[in-house]
């Protein structure tokens, strides 16, 4: 087990590296700098400016630097943010997108493999159809139709919640966290349905039954194990997807975490603030689909003798 | 002063406290709560080059002088001022007992060191401009260029704690925009060098003199700031907390504001305007800003060399059913470059500005058939824009008045910002929807842009313009001074050398209970002299 998580996390740091590489070039490709203005400035400061962020030098020293820099956990400045270190926006704003994606998730995947079940268990009926009905909108109806339908609804008529930022405590996250929640909710629902329904005609399942191994007894120890692996595998990615990629639910309520960052950032040409996001945003995504690999391994043997 | 992270052991006990998030104190009513768009990008007086983080710092900083609720020039830390006959020295007397927000003295020279420190490249700032180039000061220029560190050479000097004495190369009758606190807040001194530029977000270090301190800065969030007692004027300050609210999506920010989140906003959803204006007129607040948008010609484009066409293009835009039927974001028409700034500007317009819009198109069918086009050899340009829906909308309502107008094939070229300001200095566009933001509610901010001598390169070669401009910068007193301001933007508009547009306004929510609140060209809104109902 311990060579089977070396040889993925070896695997994972070539992919970062390239990850890493490839963006630091192909950003520079993109027309534009920090400090482009429409206003131009004496060359002299320009250059003051420039040099003072390193951009004079040519690109593959300042690579090196780049990469020095992340040996030493040092992220550099932010070209844009100038009071701030590209360590000290992500250490402000990652406990917010951490903490929406970390409730989202667990409420996705609690609602949703319940859904799941109570669908695959009495298919056809009334539970079925609602769970059905969750998914396809939760699926179909985008963040930023839901966000503000949301706000109007639980925040202008019924003013039980505010409509954005983060000044009113808890109560600021509920609705990130809900509008989040629901696309995941969907997929799980539907992924475990699907799975339930698949495991419950196996040969195994049908064994025990035939055995005379009790209803309740099969589901817990040779259903659930089996039909819960699409979902573990969907979670990973999932987890890291939704504390990474929440940028439209940053936006639309107001919640300073990184996702927003990562596009502003991109769009003002930050470079070291694009750096460090798409480093912290690779090594999340790998980390989370090493640990669903390596769950998945525990809980299915044949993963784990595959290689 | 380029600041390092503080390592990686903070960055883990953010991410440790992920589950701790502490409950904030609810919005209460001794609080005014303002939006200021997306993330300020500093909040370093001497750095900062943001109109919104601007109006954090007014609050925070005050300069020599201030301006009142309508943009009016009003004594600040200076309670009078005076310029010599040839209006090259101003000499400002500072008010007595002046104290920093820690009880502090400040003094003249403090004011001083604030431009001592913009002007230092270590600074990395990019406002060093306002001092050697927008007003010239002795020894600015040398300072910004690192040619010198000697603060001695600076023209700016305070012969006595109450004194502070400006002397320029050129006459300048517009320094007094200038001596604010978004170009010229003084520098705390002893905090500054204990602590670096950090000290500016550390709400336990900072020091300044404005009717507010800074409290709290969370960043991409709020900044919450306190009244300060140590103000001179503390007892006329009546709202004793304002709160900046950073909310990127407009469409949010009008939610906030009709949940009662934000009393003055940012700005206003292009698709709400018009209901807006109707249900809730009193709440809404329309007025031009500094910010002007025009269309440049490339003058080096082998059919935008004829004057004539570049004059078609210009006259058979209609810019009112432009702005206010297709646009619909409030602009204001204009047809003149320096002008509806300052009304007590003499502004030039185009020639034809006394025509009817009919007339105009017909001129302008006449002019492009005289350049050599027609029905069987049409005009083919594209215009260079960013993707902001406005700016589509409006290059949109120009290449169909063009096809509608001339039959000419205009096609929209729109991209992000950082490429279009890029593609300027490329020469490879042909229509350029350009604009720029004066440093200043004044024409001179705008004219001396377009100076063939000057920087941004637009090709024109016009030794007449610059002799104007020249001229008119001897002249020390307002009035005379636009007199030859005005002889030099005659010269400037008769050579079309772009078609303007329009002055894209401020577009602000205020919520009735909020008094104080008027509108400003320049576009400052000093919390202090707005009260809470």
């Amino acid at each position: 087990m311990l060579r089977f998580i070396g040889k993925r996390l070896w695997h994972g740091g070539l992919t970062l590296a390239a990850l890493v590489t490839l963006t630091f070039f192909v950003m520079r490709l993109a027309p534009g700098g920090p400090f482009s203005r429409n206003r131009k400035i004496s060359p002299e400061v320009q250059a003051n400016i420039e040099a003072a962020f390193h951009l004079d030098e040519p690109l593959w020293q300042q690579f090196g630097r780049f990469v020095w820099g992340v040996l030493r956990l040092d992220l550099g400045p932010s070209t844009r943010h100038r009071d701030y270190s590209v360590n000290d926006l992500i250490a402000s704003g990652l406990p917010y997108s951490l903490t929406i994606g970390f409730w989202a998730i667990v409420i996705a995947a609690l609602v949703g493999v319940a859904f799941g079940l109570a669908g695959a268990l009495r298919r056809n009926s009334a539970t079925d159809y609602l769970a059905g009905t969750i998914g396809v909108v939760g699926i179909a109806v985008p963040i930023f139709v839901i966000g503000p339908l949301a706000q109007a609804f639980f925040s202008l008529r019924l003013e039980w919640l505010p409509v954005g930022g983060i000044t009113e405590g808890w109560r600021s996250l509920v609705l990130p966290i809900l509008v989040l929640a629901l696309p995941n909710i969907a997929y799980i629902s539907r992924i475990t349905r699907t799975s339930m329904i698949e495991t419950l005609r196996e040969n195994h399942v049908r064994t025990a039954r035939a055995k005379g191994v009790g209803w309740r007894r099969v589901l817990t120890s040779h259903v659930l194990t089996g039909a819960l692996l699409p979902v573990i595998a969907y979670l990973g990615p999932a987890t890291a997807a939704v504390i990474t990629g929440s940028i439209l639910i940053e936006t639309v309520f107001a919640v300073p975490g990184i996702g927003r960052h990562f596009v502003d950032a991109a769009l003002n040409r930050d470079y070291p603030l694009v750096m460090g996001i798409t480093l912290l945003y690779g090594s999340l995504l790998i980390l989370f689909n090493i640990a669903t690999d390596v769950v998945r391994a525990i809980l299915d043997p044949r993963i784990r003798h595959e290689r | 002063m380029m600041r390092q992270g503080k390592g990686w052991a903070r960055w883990l006990a953010g991410a440790a406290m992920t589950l701790a998030l502490a409950t904030g104190p609810a919005l209460a009513d001794d609080t005014l709560d303002r939006g200021v768009g997306s993330e300020w990008s500093s909040l370093d007086p001497q750095v900062n080059f943001d109109a919104a983080a601007g109006w954090i710092l007014a609050d925070a900083y005050e300069g020599l002088v201030n301006f009142d609720p309508s943009g009016k020039i009003i004594p600040g830390a200076a309670e009078s001022w005076e310029a010599s006959a040839d209006g090259k020295t101003y000499t400002f007397r500072l008010r007595e007992g002046l104290k920093w927000s820690n009880g502090d003295p400040l003094v003249a020279q403090d004011f001083v060191n604030g431009v001592l420190r913009t002007l230092n490249p270590d600074t990395i700032s990019e406002k060093g401009y306002y001092f050697y180039s927008t007003i010239k000061v002795k020894g600015a220029e040398a300072l910004a260029n690192g040619e010198t560190k000697d603060p001695a050479v600076l023209g700016m000097t305070a012969p006595d704690d109450r004194t502070v004495v400006v002397e320029m190369e050129t006459p300048a009758p517009h320094i007094l925009d200038l001596m604010g606190s978004f170009q010229l807040a003084p520098l705390h001194s002893p905090s500054f060098q204990a602590d670096g530029a950090g000290v500016f977000i550390d709400p336990g270090k900072v020091v300044s003199n404005g009717a507010y301190v800074i409290k709290e800065v969370v960043p991409q969030s709020h900044v919450l700031l306190e009244r300060n007692p140590n103000y001179w004027d503390a007892a006329n300050v009546k709202i004793p907390f304002v709160k900046y609210h950073v909310t990127e999506d407009v469409g949010t920010e009008l939610k906030r504001y009709q949940a009662g989140e934000i009393d003055i906003t940012y700005d206003i959803p292009l698709a709400d305007l018009e209901r807006l204006s109707a249900e809730t007129p009193d709440e809404v607040f329309i007025f031009p800003s500094t910010y002007l948008i025009y269309y440049s010609f490339n003058l080096s484009h082998p059919d935008l060399s004829n004057l004539d066409l570049r004059r078609a293009l210009s006259l058979a835009i209609d810019r009112e059913v432009l702005e206010g039927k297709i646009v619909k974001g409030g602009g204001v028409p204009t047809l003149s470059y320096g002008g509806g700034f300052d009304a007590d500007y003499p502004a030039p317009q185009i020639a034809e500005a006394s025509m009817s819009q009919a007339e105009r198109e017909a001129l302008a069918q006449e002019l492009y058939a005289k350049a050599g086009y027609g029905p069987d050899n049409p005009l083919k340009l594209s215009i260079a824009t960013t993707v902001a829906e406005i700016n589509i909308r409006r290059a949109q309502g120009a290449a169909l008045m063009w096809k509608k107008v001339l039959g000419a094939e205009v096609e929209i070229n729109s991209m992000e910002r950082k490429a279009w300001l890029d593609l300027f200095y490329t020469d490879d566009w042909s229509i350029f929807a350009d604009n720029l933001v004066g440093d200043f509610a004044g024409p001179e901010t705008f004219l001396s842009y377009m100076r063939p001598s000057a920087e941004p390169g637009y090709g024109w070669e016009k030794p007449e313009y610059d002799a104007a401009m020249d001229e008119a910068a001897q002249v020390p007193d307002k009035a005379g001074r636009y007199v030859g301001l005005a002889k030099a933007e005659r010269i400037l508009l008769d050579d079309y050398i772009f078609a303007p547009m329009a002055i894209e306004p401020y577009r602000h929510l205020v919520k009735a209970n909020v008094k104080g609140f008027a509108p400003s060209v320049a576009g400052y809104h000093n919390s202090q002299f707005m009260t809470l109902e």
